[in-house]
């Protein structure tokens, strides 16, 4: 291992330690015996115990997976339409439309998408809240694929034209395949984005439709027991198992091969 | 794959569509879950509860357009303007014979004359809640908002107190700490506040309305600025830690702000009928006691009285006597050119 | 070249078409809005009023952005968001570009794993993570204790770490860490090893390699994860609330009091749209400049 390699391998390991630091105070203290997230008591499965009566919990993050998964999809797809066509074609509109969602403060978008879906009449419950989060979610898709795309080599692409692919096969078997990687970041964060959400959903949210990160927000108060560590370790894992499954289920995709 | 997920995606949706469902639009953790066990009982529906930690919240998501609801839960100075708006429908008290329950001195108030549009839910005072062993220790005296914006007093317990994040009460504290009104909006009173409270806030730790419970419990903030709901909790929550201390509320002698929190019925509910059940529900004695004897609320509700637990009974910051009862004040609703004022003092506070 | 043209909308079409319905009309609606007077009891006032003669006018004003433009106290708490904004940044460029460029040059295998691997924990809940940063730099954690007997061995000082600028600071890096890591990772995975051989066996050494050969490819991924990682902190208002005590709050937090404390949706969509307009501006001011740049590379 040369130098730089060390220095890389060191200065990586020290980003680790900062992200996962908060981490592991999450996962310990979800079997801290004591109702308190403050000093560590005693080993307990209590707070697991109790999650899985949780009705109203268990609800929430199950939406929040739904939502999730089905807001990440639907903005990848566009998200990546979008990118593609900001570094094919120059059309001035796009990228402040893609851009503006990321800078303007979630507050306002709450407020503005709520009054807009009420003058349309849109019945609020969890299909406003897939709605709101996919407006948000594709700028961040499309600017990580502008930027992988930035720099391309298009000769293969029009080697491959000339060799009679249509535009569609060659973007399916050159373009795609060499994005991909950009696209499974973007696909990453516009799912993270959408579970964790809370100013935007809270506004957007039909009576009674709970996301995770709403019940916990009313949890903050008196009753943050472990029991939310406890469901934010089961999350993570869930999270986890479903892309090693789905990665399993298509293999190379992930890989981009 | 992907029919898979849309599968579960319209699952999920369609699955609350079938049954009686009455949607509650109310604070956090202001209903024991044995009265709503009790009531799906009696009714034969479900209650389904979206939550809010602050009357703006509520009132930002109902001023564009949200609705849904059945039941709301506003502080009482919210309803005049919620009923100006048209948002409330008048309640039928003909459906609401327990609205007999509750003690006369808790109904018509100037918010709403004759209860036209809300009943009495349950009460709170905002005070000081306090780490009982420690201030004995550092020999610091409670009683009076001198313990928070005194800088003789804080220098004891510099970075071991928090206030409330709420302009109203905050500026409402030190307005009554200098003798005036919780509701004074005179731009010179509003000013002294302003110096009283920049003058103590280098000893505070933070301005917080959420998570002063848990660092009052874990004993690492001694002093909060607070309601008192929250403090009896934090009480609780100290003892069942097996913390060596108690958490004990303090009544300042200037006085303080009382909020009394009422249910409302929008317009536009989609069960009306669903909602008058609720209501008249929790105005039965045992559903008020129980919310008393889970939280420590305030209780206006005769009936349930003989319910409450005796201990809670004897503090006196949840159950005050007639004097000191004299002494709070409800806050009232502002108009647009006062709440810029204030706000922009409350921005300059923050940012300094 | 017909077909060209229908592919370009076939491609832009649906994005452009979703973000107009879900996205313009909203921010439209929020521009109208704050030239429009605040109700009376929050809100906004209607757009069209009745005088006694049956005349209707319309209730416009400027006033707002007036009285943003003629108060410096606005302006200071955006200098004051702007400078955190760009720390936050520069902080997770810092941190994040050794860690991409080790996954980026890891073997194919283990690439996903530890691309997972970095974005795992933002699968718990945000609260959570921001509450586990109060208990580790809270007066009574392990961590703050550490800290504090090693100051002591110098005679400096006990210091306190939370409810203060840095635990707003250190807050904001670990939130926006990701989407600065996985852009770059996804600009870095790209480079042909190749190129780094060729200048190796040519006699340049690794630093140079670095700053003459990755570091400037590796700008578009630079700047896609800056612009994600700016635009998001330059408007939070969730990390200041809870973790900066007295005296942290951002130019986020002003505009969420004016829609949840003094129900101003006037003068706070007037703070929302500068603070939009000078982001989205700083964004395409900086992809302007890179373009600019490598066209006269």
């Amino acid at each position: 291992m040369n130098r730089r390699s060390r220095f890389l391998w060191i200065a990586s390991m020290f980003a680790f330690a900062f992200l996962y630091a908060p981490l592991v105070i999450v996962v310990v203290y979800s079997f801290n015996d004591s109702r308190l997230n403050a000093q560590w008591v005693g080993f307990t499965l209590e707070w697991y115990r109790k999650l899985l009566e949780d009705e109203e919990m268990l609800t929430a993050a199950w939406n929040s997976l739904v939502i999730g998964v089905s807001a990440s999809a639907v903005a990848t797809v566009l998200g990546t339409m979008a990118g593609y066509a900001m570094y094919r074609y120059t059309l001035r509109v796009l990228p402040i439309l893609v851009v503006a969602p990321i800078a303007i403060p979630e507050i306002l978008m709450g407020v503005s998408l709520l009054i807009f879906f009420v003058a349309i009449n849109l019945t609020l419950g969890l299909f406003s809240i897939v709605l709101a989060h996919i407006a948000f979610c594709i700028g961040f898709v499309a600017i990580v694929v502008r930027a992988r795309l930035a720099g391309m080599d298009d000769s293969l692409v029009e080697a491959a034209r000339d060799l009679g692919a249509t535009p569609y096969r060659a973007f399916r078997l050159i373009t795609l395949p060499l994005i991909m990687p950009g696209v499974i970041a973007g696909a990453l964060m516009a799912f993270t984005l959408s579970i964790d959400d809370f100013v935007i959903t809270y506004f957007t949210a039909g009576a009674g439709a709970m996301t995770l990160p709403l019940k916990i927000y009313t949890m903050v108060k008196i009753s943050v027991t472990p029991e939310v560590n406890a469901v934010s370790t089961l999350l993570m894992l869930l999270t986890l198992a479903l892309i090693v499954i789905a990665s399993k289920l298509s293999p190379g995709t992930l890989r981009g091969e | 794959m992907k029919r898979l997920l849309c599968l579960l995606l319209l699952s999920s949706l369609t699955a609350f569509a079938k049954d009686d469902v009455v949607n509650v639009y109310n604070w956090n953790d202001y209903i024991a879950p044995e009265t709503v066990e009790r009531f799906e009982k009696s009714c034969a529906c479900k209650l389904k509860q979206t939550y809010f930690s602050d009357n703006e919240e509520m009132m930002a998501k109902l001023a564009a357009g949200a609705k849904g609801y059945d039941v709301i839960v506003p502080t009482s100075n919210y309803v005049a303007g919620m009923a100006k708006q048209g948002w409330l429908q008048p309640l039928d008290h003909s459906k609401l014979p327990n609205l007999k329950n509750i003690m006369t001195q808790y109904l018509n108030t100037e918010f709403d004359q004759s209860n036209r549009y809300s009943v009495p839910y349950a009460m709170s005072i905002t005070l000081i809640g306090y780490n009982e062993q420690k201030l004995k220790e550092l020999g610091v005296p409670v009683g009076s908002w001198a313990t928070i914006f005194d800088p003789k007093v804080l220098e004891k317990i510099k970075g071991r107190v928090t206030v409330l994040d709420s302009q109203s009460e905050v500026l409402g504290a030190a307005l009554k700490y200098l003798g005036y009104s919780v509701n004074d909006r005179d731009p010179k009173h509003l000013q002294q506040a302003k110096e009283t409270i920049l003058k103590a806030k280098p000893y505070w730790a933070a301005f917080n309305a959420s998570s002063y419970i848990r660092e009052l419990s874990s004993g690492n903030i001694w002093v909060v600025h607070g309601y008192s709901n929250d403090i009896y909790q934090a009480d609780l929550g100290a003892q069942k830690a097996g913390m060596k201390f108690r958490i004990r509320h303090s009544l300042p002698k200037e006085g303080a702000v009382l909020a009394l929190d009422a249910m409302v019925i929008p317009t536009g509910a989609p069960r009306p009928d669903l909602a008058y059940k609720f209501i008249n529900f929790m105005l039965e004695g045992p559903s008020s006691a129980d919310l008393t004897n889970m939280i420590g609320s305030g209780n206006p509700n005769k009936e349930a009285q003989k319910f409450i637990k005796p201990e809670i009974k004897q503090i006196s910051a949840i159950f005050p006597d007639e004097q000191t009862s004299r002494k709070l004040e409800m806050l009232k609703d502002m108009t647009p050119p006062q709440r810029r004022l204030v706000n922009r003092i409350w921005t300059e506070i923050k940012a300094q | 070249m017909q077909g060209r043209r229908l592919h370009k909308w076939f491609i832009s079409g649906p994005p452009l078409l979703y973000l107009t319905v879900f996205f313009a009309i909203p921010t439209l609606i929020m521009v109208l809005a704050s030239i429009r007077e605040p109700g009376d009891f929050g809100g906004l006032a209607p757009l069209l009023e009745q005088a006694e003669d049956g005349r209707r006018t319309l209730n416009l004003t400027l006033e707002n952005y007036q009285r943003f433009f003629s108060d410096s106290l606005y302006a200071e708490l955006f200098f004051k968001s702007f400078a955190y904004a760009l720390l936050t940044t520069s902080l997770c460029l810092l941190i994040g570009y050794p860690l991409s460029l080790l996954i980026a040059r890891s073997p194919k295998r283990h690439r996903d794993f530890l691309v997972l691997l970095v974005i795992l924990p933002f699968w718990s809940n945000f609260l959570i993570r921001v509450y586990a940063w109060m208990i580790i730099l809270g007066p009574q954690s392990v961590f703050t204790g550490a800290l504090n007997q090693f100051l002591a061995w110098f005679g400096f000082e006990p210091v306190r770490l939370l409810f203060t600028p840095f635990a707003v600071i250190v807050g904001l890096v670990y939130v926006h860490l990701p989407f600065m890591v996985l852009p770059l990772y996804a600009n870095l995975e790209k480079h042909d090893p190749a190129l780094l051989d060729a200048a190796q066996d040519l006699g340049a050494g690794a630093w140079q390699r670095f700053v003459r050969i990755t570091l400037p490819l590796s700008l578009p991924g630079v700047f896609a994860g800056a612009a994600l990682v700016f635009i998001p902190a330059f408007g939070i208002f969730a990390i200041p609330d809870i973790l900066g005590g007295t005296g942290g709050i951002m130019i986020g937090n002003v505009i969420k009091q004016q829609f949840l404390d003094t129900r101003d949706w006037p003068f706070g969509s007037v703070l929302s749209m500068v603070l939009t307009v000078v982001a989205v501006g700083l964004a395409g001011g900086a992809a302007w400049y890179a373009r600019r740049a490598r066209a006269l590379a």
